[in-house]
């Protein structure tokens, strides 16, 4: 109950404050793995942007994004999992991966996040920073 | 705009809402499908009018399901504005009391100003960064939002940004004058309308767009009560 509460009321008293620092930036990315032991040669973002979307595209998204709602969900869940890990957001993200890439030869998925922000005070370069791996999982535990 | 006639326009507006977010989700997996496929039904049931406070109590029930569901919001800001629209519209449908009624869509109003106010004032004017357009480079820089690869390039014209970022912290700012008249309320609803509507141009967040939307009954209500 009282968790429930912690999920609830934040939106009954709500602090508005959006945006108020612009916090390094989660982006999740996973590999096929072939063994429990074996490392994963190559990580590969989950659902990179598209180089250009039209107008219209744009506009039309405004009444169907599912895609990248579910995106945003990601990013919540991987924000959260940096937080305070938990297996519900865990579980999500790997429900998400496997969902679009189950379909792989690689009998195991392993997924990380990989956190982008500003270098230094003064410049613009961004750095990258993998801050969180998981363990790999059997493709057929994944629902 | 008379208290029925906001309730209504407000009702409305959420129920369009909803059903759009609950429409997405049937892409989703069909094991969630027994928590979005009564939710439609819930906000036709809203749409048409009739049983609204039983549909608004469902929604209700519904909304602390997909809060279990997805342990908090599944879409941040926009799913907590959701929340905070359909409990403040069941709470003041559900009381016989129209002062009590008054009171709970009055604190709905109250909080649409603060949702712009405080992101204004609080958050983005007693930031530097935010002062300084840096934040806003760093949203098109690095942040998750922007929805293709080319609108990245605006975090290389700092002039833009600079001048977006004051625009956005000095709207914020002056919204709660906008009460002072109702035509001056309806223009600045309109520029508030315009920047959710480039947010999800700009950054998919069109979620935002339409539940925000749903709570403008509430403000132009209060406005004709008040002043």
């Amino acid at each position: 109950m009282v968790h429930f509460l912690t999920l609830l009321l934040p939106a009954l008293i709500p602090s508005w404050r959006f945006f108020e620092t612009i916090e390094a930036s989660p982006r999740v990315q996973w590999a096929g793995v072939q063994g429990p032991d074996v490392s994963a040669a190559q990580w590969c973002d989950f659902r990179p942007r598209p180089s250009t979307l039209s107008i219209w595209t744009m506009f039309v998204r405004l009444f169907w994004n599912p895609r990248w709602n579910d995106g945003l969900y990601m990013v919540s869940l991987a924000e959260r999992l940096t937080l305070a890990s938990t297996p519900h957001s865990l579980a999500e993200i790997f429900r998400l991966v496997g969902r679009e890439h189950g379909a792989q030869s690689a009998p195991y998925l392993q997924v990380r996040l990989v956190f982008v922000s500003r270098g230094k005070m003064g410049t613009n370069d961004l750095v990258e920073q993998v801050s969180y791996l998981s363990h790999w999982r059997p493709r057929d535990t994944i629902p | 705009m008379s208290l029925d006639v906001a309730f209504r326009a407000s009702e409305v507006l959420l129920a369009l809402a909803i059903l759009q977010q609950s429409l997405e989700h049937m892409c989703g997996p069909r094991r969630d499908w027994w928590i979005f496929v009564p939710r439609i039904g819930l906000c036709l049931l809203l749409l048409s009018g009739i049983g609204t406070l039983l549909a608004l109590a469902g929604l209700v029930g519904i909304s602390m399901v997909i809060l279990w569901r997805f342990q908090g919001p599944y879409n941040g800001g926009s799913d907590r504005m959701g929340l905070l629209i359909l409990w403040s519209l069941s709470l003041a449908q559900g009381t016989p009391s129209n002062l009590w009624q008054e009171r709970v869509f009055g604190y709905l109003a109250v909080q649409l100003v603060l949702s712009y106010f405080i992101s204004g004032k609080v958050v983005k004017l007693m930031n530097p960064d935010w002062r300084s357009g840096q934040a806003l480079r760093d949203v098109f820089a690095f942040s998750a939002y922007p929805v293709s690869e080319n609108l990245r390039r605006f975090a290389h014209s700092p002039r833009l940004l600079w001048c977006a970022s004051w625009s956005m912290i000095l709207f914020e700012l002056v919204f709660p004058f906008a009460l002072l008249n109702q035509k001056l309320l309806i223009a600045a609803l309109g520029v508030a309308a315009l920047f959710h509507f480039a947010n999800a141009c700009l950054f998919g967040l069109n979620r935002f767009f339409w539940t925000w939307l749903a709570a403008y009954p509430s403000l132009l209500w209060l406005q004709a009560r008040v002043f």
